[in-house]
């Protein structure tokens, strides 16, 4: 998996390139945004981190670039600027996510598995299945090992994403945006109590616990 | 040259207007009241001058000059005479009261004349004003008819002093009460004056007097000082928010660096792992930035003054999200939730401010509640029309004296300071409040009921028709 970088802070980049090479990506960085495009437009790439603010040229006109010139590569924006407006526009430039600073490496690396992940599964999937779990999308229903299991709306959501990314760490940050549409920080770890549910729910009988935590990240369902 | 204050001042000068508006109408009264006495005085008299020539020259025509000094004899003993002089066709006097005619180069045409006779008054000789008409007889004599005006004269002398005393009157009363109407009302100028100079200077304390008199200069003394208030609170509220960020930041940073200054150390003296200490400190500095984010939000709403990007929503929806949000966590701790929310109140405000206050309103009752507790959410319309999210819980409450501080910024209570964040929690609901034109309120909840109570009622007040959209009243407006 290569990832380009494109980060005019040094410091922050060679810090994101260890973090990232530790978890098994092969990084390429760029300093400023003309750069940046330059080795974006040679291709090759899964996923390009950009920050905003960038010199030479700013990270969203950077990615506004690449779009009109056909590049689908999935773009995470970096951004000191949290404000939904910002976010918005960032996304709406062509961004697949928006992570806002600091963030924590767990954080960084889970949304960019998350992104490539995306890329893998274009085609339009009625049925997810992961290991013995499998949702119908279409019905709403949940079987394990044929027998059914009865969710809440949101439980159906919540594990829908967890299937979507299965294998992959997703961070309670990520649950929060992607399965509530909520861009703050609850002061209580509402998330936990979410995912145990659901957990007791997929679990609870089964030799093989499939719902994950992984300390200091988030959560993971393995097949 | 410089004028006295007092003639410099708005009022004065309207005051001068109007006095002389108003003398001006008073000289037209005056003037009328002048003509209808004294003026009529000395038309009576002429008229009567005219009758007696008409008589008299009646009488002439009727049987000639011995008609004219019949008649004059009888005249002459009643008790006003008339002046008479009946003059010959050559100039000569022919008879008559006084000796010779007042009227100088008569030409024939009825000539009108006044003059003064000599009289004897307490055995004084004196001079008596006097108004007479000489006109030509058909044979050639001439006759003149006067009439001693002396009284008329004086009644007009009388009038015309109680016309000026009258006109002197109204001028002095209207500068008087000019002085002192604009006295009073540059006082109350001087007032409002002094207190914008003081907060100009940096007194943010002053306030305006207001004088119980319910005009318009104690509206605007109480408006001024209840802006003053709020300038005040905020300013208060800023710098106390300057101490407490500096507070909630600097413990868990002094904290930080002490945890990794023994790792250090450990480190160096070639003693443990590291491990357990760096995991440590960036929890902290997790806990840093969690604080750091609220902070921020807080000001970026305090900075905008208004709240930013707002949409319209039905309100109880976004309850019921973040309600389901919470649900399990209540659950989980042992707390039975329950919601009751009117569906239909549209607000308009920013979403994602509004989730976040109701999130940690909701979290806050539900870190403070006890097991066995309740957490109630409601959404409800006031008769205000204003909308209100709610949430009651059974905890400990907040003692009555200290709930106006909570809901103020960045406030802890004392025996909260463990719980972390919880202080920033409703700070950050106060500033949405504000920042939406609302408010927040602190009220005891259900009371004491065996272990539990007696609890608190948090409510974040949303206006029915906030105050961005009640100016747009469908006139265009250039912005």
């Amino acid at each position: 998996m290569r990832i380009l970088i494109v980060e005019d802070d040094l410091e922050a980049a060679e810090a994101m390139e260890r973090g990232l090479a530790e978890a098994g990506f092969d990084c390429v960085r760029a300093a400023d945004g003309a750069e940046g495009l330059e080795a974006a437009r040679g291709g090759g790439f899964n996923v390009l981190i950009v920050d905003r603010m960038l010199p030479r040229m700013n990270g969203v006109t950077l990615v506004e670039t690449l779009r009109r010139q056909g590049d689908a590569t999935p773009v995470l924006f970096l951004s000191a600027l949290g404000e939904v407006s910002d976010r918005v526009a960032g996304l709406q430039a062509g961004g697949d996510d928006y992570l806002v600073k600091p963030y924590a490496f767990a954080e960084l690396i889970a949304r960019v598995e998350a992104l490539t992940r995306r890329r893998e599964t274009g085609s339009v999937q009625t049925l997810l299945r992961v290991g013995d779990l499998e949702m119908d999308l279409i019905a709403r229903e949940v079987r394990r090992s044929s027998k059914e299991i009865d969710l809440q709306p949101r439980e159906f959501q919540l594990l829908e994403f967890l299937m979507r990314h299965a294998g992959q760490s997703v961070t309670r940050t990520m649950l929060l945006e992607k399965v509530w549409d909520y861009h703050f920080d609850p002061q209580t770890n509402v998330i936990d109590v979410h995912v145990s549910r659901l957990r007791s729910k997929i679990d609870k009988g089964f030799d093989k616990p499939m719902l994950q935590t992984v300390r200091g990240a988030g959560y993971r369902l393995e097949a | 040259m410089r004028l006295p204050r007092i003639f410099r001042t708005t009022p004065f000068r309207l005051t001068l207007l109007f006095l002389a508006l108003f003398a001006a109408a008073a000289s037209a009264f005056l003037a009328y009241i002048y003509i209808a006495t004294a003026g009529e005085a000395a038309r009576r008299t002429d008229r009567e001058i005219e009758r007696e020539m008409r008589t008299l020259t009646a009488a002439y025509e009727r049987a000639g000059v011995d008609a004219v000094n019949q008649s004059l004899i009888e005249r002459a003993a009643s008790e006003r005479p008339f002046l008479y002089l009946l003059i010959g066709p050559d100039g000569r006097r022919i008879s008559g009261s006084i000796e010779a005619s007042p009227v100088e180069h008569f030409t024939g045409t009825p000539a009108w004349t006044t003059f003064h006779v000599s009289d004897l008054e307490q055995g004084q000789p004196i001079q008596r004003p006097a108004r007479g008409l000489q006109e030509r007889l058909a044979g050639g004599e001439s006759l003149f008819v006067g009439a001693d005006v002396a009284e008329d004269e004086a009644y007009v002398v009388k009038v015309v002093r109680a016309l000026w005393g009258a006109g002197a009157l109204v001028i002095l009363l209207g500068l008087a009460g000019g002085i002192l109407v604009s006295r009073n009302v540059s006082q109350s100028v001087t007032n409002l004056t002094g207190v914008v100079d003081a907060v100009r200077g940096g007194d943010l304390a002053a306030r305006a007097p207001v004088r119980g008199a319910r005009d318009e200069f104690d509206e605007l003394a109480a408006g001024l000082n209840e802006m003053l208030d709020r300038l005040e609170r905020s300013m208060a509220g800023h710098r106390h928010a300057g101490d407490a960020i500096a507070h909630d930041l600097r413990s868990p940073l002094t904290r930080l660096r002490a945890r990794l200054e023994v790792a250090y150390l450990d480190v160096e003296a070639g003693r443990g792992d590291p491990t357990q200490a760096l995991q440590q400190a960036l929890e902290d500095t997790d806990g840093v930035l969690k604080t750091f984010q609220v902070v921020l939000a807080i000001a970026r709403l305090q900075a905008a003054g208004a709240a930013p990007d707002p949409t319209s929503f039905d309100l109880a929806e976004l309850a019921a999200d973040v309600a389901e949000l919470y649900a399990p966590l209540c659950e989980e701790k042992g707390l039975e939730f329950d919601s009751e929310l009117t569906r239909g109140l549209t607000v308009s405000a920013n979403r994602d401010f509004v989730a976040q206050a109701l999130a940690n309103i909701l979290d806050n009752a539900v870190k403070y509640t006890p097991a066995g507790g309740a957490v109630m959410l409601r959404v409800r319309r006031r008769t205000s029309g204003d909308a209100e999210a709610s949430v009651t819980d059974t905890g400990p409450g907040v003692p009555e004296a200290d709930r106006a501080r909570v809901a103020e910024r960045f406030v802890r209570l004392e025996n909260s300071r463990n719980a972390p964040g919880a202080g920033l929690g409703l700070s950050l609901v106060a500033a949405v409040a504000e920042a939406h034109a609302g408010a927040l309120e602190l009220d005891e909840g259900p009371g004491k009921v065996g272990e539990l109570g007696p609890g608190l009622r948090v409510a974040l007040v949303l206006p029915a028709r906030p105050e961005r959209a009640s100016r747009d009243d469908g006139i265009p407006r250039r912005s």
